[in-house]
């Protein structure tokens, strides 16, 4: 009687676990695109030119550039080079899982980051202005550690 | 993917397999219990049931065995506690001793209360007697003060019920449980401030109030302290809903002056 | 050792039967809101009709009555009575209330009163009576113009609330916040002022660029807020009454979180600056800047003490965004918060007692409240998302707000203001035309 019962119970058991599995497969999916927390993948990314693209992104609470973003920032360095008289605009934003006031200056330190990083390469301070959003212009209006990781970002855009 | 699904698989008949295997261990019949002894000392009545605080519960069936032989009349609990909860998220009490361990689990609010609260209410009934006792002890006794102390604690409101206060402990009760119903504590109180009142009344025998006074008067127009107005006043409102109070039936003379304690600060500290 | 015991015990037999008294300890009662009759006012005869911009308002008496009744039941601390139950007409109970009938409803307080409407006047008078006791309370008297009647009757809540409680009221006052509508990547936000109770909407920016974090000046005259006028974010001045806009001071680069001192006459912000953020005041009158925290650290959210002597702020020094106290002039800086996760928006109680704060630890957002030296940190509530708690001028109740999830299709997002009791009730939602965020409480409106 005992070994019967535990039968069932195995079957049973089983049989949720499976429908568990199906759920671990979707969740890995995601995931492909984030390496840590940091989004890798290249939705929501526009081209300043051909194989220049137009974003960084960062990790929860840090300003910090990944070797991806700097690898990023170098192409764009390298294309503003070629344009002597062009002038850009950097902008910084932040994800909505903290308070607004410290994400304006959140905000602030990743577009300096990257101002920063492309002065490093030649690039004239004086070509580049800086401003932060805050949280208030995500790209995507999920609420998910994938949208935030895409909304965890800094734009650089033409200014003229 | 396919070969995550098929680990994952594996892996999930191996901890099927064995929690199957540890069922049969769960399917035994409960271990026997020993029988519960119940000690029941004291008649209380459903609305005053009493949760005693761990230590003092020690304390009191310690203290219980010497009294016994002593005392005629039953032996008093230290005074309720209000345990149970409103169901809107109550405040903890902060005290000293209790900062540590506020510190440590402050991410974990519920508990950090249910410690507090019951320490506190022991504390304060510590506080409450012995004090005047400790003048009485002998020096020279020392190593028996503490427990000296406690004895006299519990000693002395026996005493004072058998004696003195000359309401039986079922009389006080139900005083306490019909002004418990009249009485609407402001809500608007301040914690962690002194929200004690006392109502010094004269009562005829049907025990309606001839008269009341509210000692500490004058604490009425200290700046700072409106709230203890307010506090006032609900205490005399809750006298007047309350009329006629429920008195003994006998012996008059001995609690026609009545004085009512309002203590807001057990309900507020949650 | 047990005939020590004896003696004493005798003792203490023979010194208590010296006094008499009995005493019975109270230590529970009705944690209920207090049951409250208020009577509609009486309007005598010759009233006018009253004009509220271009609205006729009939039955003003009632109307009056009916703004004390929201906002005592909004305080979680009064109950309103029904009124279909009430058993003495307006005029005779103003007079003379008969208490056994206003008892038999429970009712343990009333308020009565009458009205005057002429031409350019609006004459109230009220009374709160202890029912229980048969005495009367509060006797007032107030006059106005007709368009400031919604006035009278938070002035009126306000005193009877101070009677009634032994603590200043809160319902003559207004909340600015930041109205919100449209999809979440591109908001349109505008800065709204209205009433306490939620009446006269007045939106004081037209949303052509974003607004942000605004708060009152102590005399109420002026506002200040975070404006991304022509891109460039910056703190501006606003006057309610004239409508001019100035931004303040000439800083070149972000400036945010604005917020005034105690006496109205500064303005202490952040300044960011390739990648720092610092604190800064500006004085009104003068012009002068005044540099407050110099460190490489994001430092943030400044709140000064009622007593103007200490600021405390964001800041993330230590790793994370943590709260700090420091003297007025930036010295003598300690951190306060110690808790796992971060903590933000500190607000400073207008009484001086407590720091109310933002806390997110493990996903989820926290409102909470400590003393200002770190310890007895309560959680009062917690969600998915909130944020920025502001006090009402007695420092008992806070306001927030509340953003909920958006869905998996990006879907279903939404801002709305909050307010809570300082003991964690009466957790309410303030309802607002458009979405809200960002509110912040006036001080009273009436001195």
């Amino acid at each position: 009687m005992n070994f019967e019962t535990n039968l069932k119970r195995i079957f049973i058991v089983a049989l949720a676990s499976i429908a568990l599995t199906a759920c671990a497969t979707q969740g890995k999916k995601q995931s492909g695109k984030m390496s840590g927390d940091v989004y890798s993948g290249n939705d929501t990314v526009e081209f300043l030119a051909t194989g220049v693209k137009d974003r960084v992104f960062f990790a929860t609470n840090k300003s910090t550039l990944t070797t991806a973003a700097r690898d990023t920032l170098r192409k764009q360095a390298a294309w503003m080079r070629k344009k002597k008289s062009i002038t850009l605009t950097i902008e910084g934003h932040a994800d909505e899982r903290g308070t607004r006031e410290y994400n304006l200056a959140l905000g602030e330190r990743r577009a300096n980051a990257v101002k920063d990083y492309l002065m490093t390469y030649g690039i004239s301070g004086s070509k580049l202005s800086v401003i932060s959003y805050g949280k208030e212009r995500p790209v995507n209006s999920g609420s998910s550690p994938l949208a935030w990781s895409q909304n965890r970002r800094s734009v650089t855009l033409k200014a003229n | 993917m396919t070969k995550s699904v098929f680990l994952s698989l594996a892996f999930h008949s191996i901890m099927i397999i064995l929690t199957a295997l540890s069922l049969p261990f769960m399917l035994r019949a409960p271990i026997d219990l020993p029988p519960i002894l119940s000690v029941e000392l004291i008649q209380i009545t459903d609305k005053t049931s009493i949760p005693f605080a761990a230590k003092a519960k020690k304390t009191l069936e310690k203290i219980k065995k010497e009294e016994e032989k002593r005392l005629v009349s039953q032996q008093a609990p230290p005074s309720e506690k209000k345990k149970e909860k409103p169901d809107r998220i109550p405040m903890p009490e902060d005290l000293n001793k209790e900062k540590k361990k506020i510190v440590k689990k402050k991410q974990n609010p519920e508990e950090v209360k249910e410690q507090v609260r019951q320490t506190s209410e022991f504390e304060k009934k510590e506080l409450f007697d012995p004090n005047q006792i400790a003048a009485l002890i002998d020096k020279s006794k020392e190593e028996t003060a503490e427990t000296l102390k406690k004895n006299e604690k519990l000693t002395q409101s026996s005493v004072k019920d058998s004696f003195t206060n000359a309401l039986t402990l079922s009389q006080e009760d139900a005083l306490k449980a019909q002004i418990f119903g009249c009485w609407s504590l402001p809500l608007g109180l301040p914690y962690q401030k002194n929200l004690l009142v006392r109502v010094k009344l004269k009562l005829k025998p049907d025990g309606t109030v001839l008269k009341s006074e509210i000692l500490d008067h004058a604490r009425m127009n200290q700046p700072g302290q409106g709230f203890y107005k307010v506090l006032a006043e609900s205490a005399l409102r809750a006298i007047r809903i309350c009329q006629p109070l429920r008195v003994p039936p006998t012996g008059y003379e001995k609690w026609k002056d009545l004085q009512l304690n309002f203590d807001a600060n057990e309900m507020l500290k949650g | 050792m047990k005939k020590l015991l004896v003696t004493i015990f005798y003792l203490l037999i023979f010194s208590n039967t010296a006094t008499a008294i009995v005493e019975v300890d109270i230590t529970r009662g009705n944690l209920e809101p207090l049951p409250i009759a208020v009577s509609p006012l009486y309007i005598e005869p010759g009233s006018l009709d009253v004009k509220q911009g271009d609205k006729i308002i009939k039955n003003i008496g009632e109307e009056i009555s009916k703004i004390i009744e929201v906002n005592f039941r909004r305080s979680g601390l009064f109950n309103p009575l029904k009124k279909n139950s009430f058993v003495q007409s307006p005029d005779i109970a103003h007079v003379k209330p008969r208490f056994e009938d206003w008892r038999l409803i429970k009712a343990q307080a009333l308020v009565t009163g009458k009205v005057k409407v002429t031409e350019n006047k609006l004459r109230v008078e009220f009374r709160l009576w202890d029912v229980v006791a048969s005495k009367e309370m509060v006797a007032l008297a107030f006059s106005t113009t007709q368009d400031n009647w919604r006035r009278i009757a938070h002035i009126i809540s306000d005193k009877i609330y101070q009677r009634l409680t032994g603590e200043t009221g809160y319902f003559d006052t207004r909340i600015i916040y930041v109205s919100e509508t449209g999809p979440k990547t591109q908001r349109y936000k505008k800065l709204a002022i209205m009433d306490q109770d939620g009446a006269n909407v007045k939106y004081l920016t037209l949303g052509n660029e974003l607004v942000l974090t605004p708060r009152f000046n102590p005399q109420n005259q002026l506002v200040t807020y975070l404006s991304y006028f022509r891109n460039l974010p910056r703190v501006y001045l606003l006057d309610i009454e004239t409508g001019v806009q100035e931004v303040v001071g000439d800083f070149p680069g972000m400036t945010f979180a604005p917020r005034f001192s105690p006496d109205g006459k500064k303005i202490i912000m952040s300044f960011a600056k390739d990648g720092n953020s610092d604190i800064y005041t500006m004085d009104i009158n003068t012009r002068v800047v005044e540099k407050i925290t110099d460190h490489t650290s994001i430092d943030t959210s400044p709140s000064y003490s009622p007593d103007g002597k200490y600021i405390c702020f964001n800041s993330d020094r230590s790793g994370l965004q943590q709260i700090y106290v420091m003297r007025s002039d930036g010295s003598n800086v300690k951190r306060i918060t110690f808790g796992k996760g971060l903590y933000g928006t500190p607000v400073w109680s207008p009484r001086g007692d407590l720091i109310a704060f933002t806390r997110v630890h493990k996903g989820k957002f926290y409102i909470g409240v400590m003393r200002p030296d770190g310890t007895g940190e309560r959680l009062l509530t917690e969600n998915f998302y909130q944020e920025a708690p502001s006090w009402s001028p007695n420092g008992r109740v806070l306001i927030f707000y509340r953003e909920t999830k958006s869905d998996s299709q990006g879907e279903g997002f939404s801002a709305k203001l909050w307010s809570i009791d300082l003991t964690g009730y009466n957790e309410r939602l303030i309802e607002t035309e458009t979405d809200g965020s960002d509110p912040s409480w006036s001080s009273l409106l009436s001195k």
